[in-house]
């Protein structure tokens, strides 16, 4: 085991014990002389046998010095020995030879093992050697681990000066020499200000960014980070960055041409035809049909359509979640947008045997939608509550307007939900337990429903008793409240996002 | 503007089948070409009084035809445009297409008699 030098290193005890160890012994001598002198004076020796006393005191102070020599060196010399031995594991500089243990003097008395066992316990020491060779090993061993990973890691100091990063971080080196890190944040979310705000007020924090890019999209070989930051006060690395590469998984978003829009094109083709031909092949064989040909027919039809329907919510999905989701606003009436599915609901509904009563009123206020994506909404809903409704069950579409927003709620009367799953009910590929069993679905639909309606600035919300049926409340802002912020727009929904705050809270998909 | 001549610019033969096969029965002459370049030609050549318009097109998309004919100068005052496609363009590239057109529609949304409906209100 190592002895550390403390503030007073063990060689320094070595001539502080002798000296005081000389100096009682002296003060000894000194003082029994001296006593003996006193003794026979007192005795009269002096004046009767002078010369005998003079022997007398010389005899004492030659055999008392003689032995408190030998007591000294036999006390002292084990003492001397060790704090030698010490002082050689300890490692402090030094110019005595250390004892060797195998110096034939010490194996007569045994102090041959009281060195070897503090040798044997310094000896933790040597061991240390190899171990500290290791330490090495293991941190080029890191530090080629951290150079072949794809993930970048970035250390930075108090004074957020990079003093690490691996190959695979995006940092590269200034003018002056310095790292600089290249990440280019959205916004206000910076790096630098969230650094600024932890200087401020953090010991500890962590704040994760997705979707950051190295270099502007125009750039050759751009990557796509997500970013987790961990700050520690007064750490030695008091900024450490792990970004995580994911390109692979964003670029295909900053295409153009991206996958998922190519696989849609390739869905959508046979089903075009399909819906196409199955409308000829009704309208123009009509009469000739029997009903239940008619009934088949239109089955197929309502498939298509379903089919077509669950490809607009993959595509909106994959938008919203890589923030393309964007809105073409317009002056329109709720009953003008359930017109663009009015049949196919009607068809619907009574192919699978519900009542689909539908009363919105045509002088309700216009409202600032994009048609395409709010029927889309009130489709999905109406086929929730066909799917969650029961044989012959009665579906409630009405509108009515509520200060500056129209109000749309679809209402069934079917199996109803309890509390627990209401608030999971709008999370993506969420299905209750029970819809896991009994109805086909993917979970997008409710999700994507939410983006959309959000995206509107309006909000869905669900009213529901298990059992009795579900309550589903879209509200949509009348044209009227948000008119001058769609003309400032372009029509998009930018304008009334970003600008009529309160009214969403999450408006980060209108970033990309 | 009464609509009478028709040119489909559509690559997908089930579907330029279908469509044609219902304009022809609704009484309008059509002529159909499959690449984007004829289409491009023949756009350029003949008066037509209604242009259906695919994107995802060999040899020239759609988006660029419609850029050649409406980009500058309005080479097609006389026809109306339909952007007729199943392809999820980015914002910009429909945004830019539906300023250039008459209308902007999904297929798999349309069946040819909403077609036939939504080229009689274009008539009027």
């Amino acid at each position: 085991m190592a002895v550390t030098p403390q503030q007073r290193l063990a060689k320094d005890f070595w001539p502080y014990f002798r000296q005081i160890a000389l100096t009682i012994i002296v003060s000894i001598l000194v003082v029994a002389l001296g006593i003996s002198t006193v003794v026979m004076y007192a005795l009269g020796l002096f004046g009767t046998e002078p010369v005998a006393v003079i022997l007398l005191l010389a005899t004492q102070a030659v055999l008392s010095g003689t032995v408190a020599f030998i007591i000294y060196r036999v006390v002292a010399d084990p003492l001397k020995e060790i704090l030698a031995a010490v002082i050689q594991v300890s490692g402090e500089p030094t110019t005595t030879t250390p004892p060797n243990p195998n110096d034939p003097r010490f194996a007569k008395t045994g102090f041959k093992d009281v060195l070897e066992t503090l040798y044997k316990l310094a000896s933790t020491e040597p061991k240390k050697q190899p171990a500290a060779d290791g330490q090495i090993a293991q941190d080029d061993f890191i530090q080629s681990a951290l150079n072949t990973t794809v993930c970048g890691f970035v250390l930075m100091d108090k004074t957020h000066q990079i003093i690490f990063a691996n190959k695979a971080a995006p940092v590269d080196i200034d003018r002056n020499g310095q790292k600089r890190l290249n990440l280019i944040f959205n916004g206000t979310d910076t790096l630098e200000s969230w650094l600024a705000a932890c200087e401020q007020s953090s010991v500890h924090a962590e704040h994760v960014w997705t979707r950051i890019p190295d270099k502007l999209p125009e750039e050759e070989g751009r990557r796509f980070f997500d970013v987790i930051a961990s700050y520690e006060k007064g750490a030695k690395s008091e900024v450490v960055l792990s970004l995580v590469d994911r390109t692979a998984y964003y670029e295909s978003g900053e295409e153009e041409l991206d996958f998922i829009a190519f696989a849609a094109h390739e869905l959508r083709g046979p089903i075009t035809v399909i819906r196409g031909y199955l409308d000829v092949l009704q309208s123009e064989l009509g009469d000739k049909l029997q009903a239940d040909q008619v009934e088949l027919f239109r089955r197929s039809a309502v498939s298509a359509n379903r089919l077509s329907g669950n490809i607009n919510n993959i595509l909106n999905t994959s938008r919203y979640d890589r923030r393309h989701l964007k809105m073409h606003l317009v002056e329109t009436s709720a009953s003008a947008v359930y017109d663009v599915i009015r049949d196919d609901m009607a068809m619907r509904a009574s192919a699978q045997n519900r009542l689909l009563n539908v009363t919105i009123p045509q002088d309700l206020p216009t409202i600032a939608a994009d048609p395409a994506s709010l029927s889309e909404v009130f489709g999905n809903l109406i086929d929730n509550a066909i799917k969650y409704s029961n044989e012959g069950g009665a579906i409630n579409v009405s509108a009515i307007v509520k200060g500056d927003f129209v109000e749309v709620t679809v209402e069934d009367h079917g199996i109803g939900m309890p509390g627990n799953v209401v608030s999971n009910l709008f999370k993506k590929f969420y299905r209750s337990h029970r819809s896991r069993e009994t109805v086909a679905g993917t979970g997008i639909g409710l999700y994507i429903s939410k983006a959309i309606v959000e995206s509107h600035g309006g909000t869905i919300s669900v009213r529901s008793e298990d059992g009795k049926g579900s309550a589903f409340i879209v509200s949509i802002p009348t044209y009227a409240s948000v008119a001058d912020k769609i003309k400032e727009s372009d029509n998009s929904n930018v304008g009334i996002i970003e600008q009529g705050s309160g009214w969403i809270k999450n408006h980060s998909m209108y970033r990309g | 503007m009464a609509i009478k001549t028709v040119l489909m610019i559509e690559d997908d033969r089930f579907i330029g089948e279908m469509y044609a096969r219902s304009l022809k029965k609704a009484g309008y002459d059509i002529d159909w070409m499959i690449d984007g370049n004829d289409g491009l030609i023949a756009a350029r050549n003949k008066p037509y009084d209604l242009i259906l318009l695919d994107v995802m097109l060999p040899e020239r998309r759609g988006s660029d035809i419609l850029e050649s004919l409406r980009g500058g100068e309005d080479l097609i005052p006389h026809s109306k445009v339909l952007v007729l496609t199943n392809f999820e363009q980015d914002e910009e590239s429909r945004a830019t297409m539906e300023k250039r057109a008459d209308g902007y529609l999904i297929k798999a949304e349309l069946t040819p008699s909403k077609l036939l409906t939504i080229i009689e209100k274009l008539s009027k």
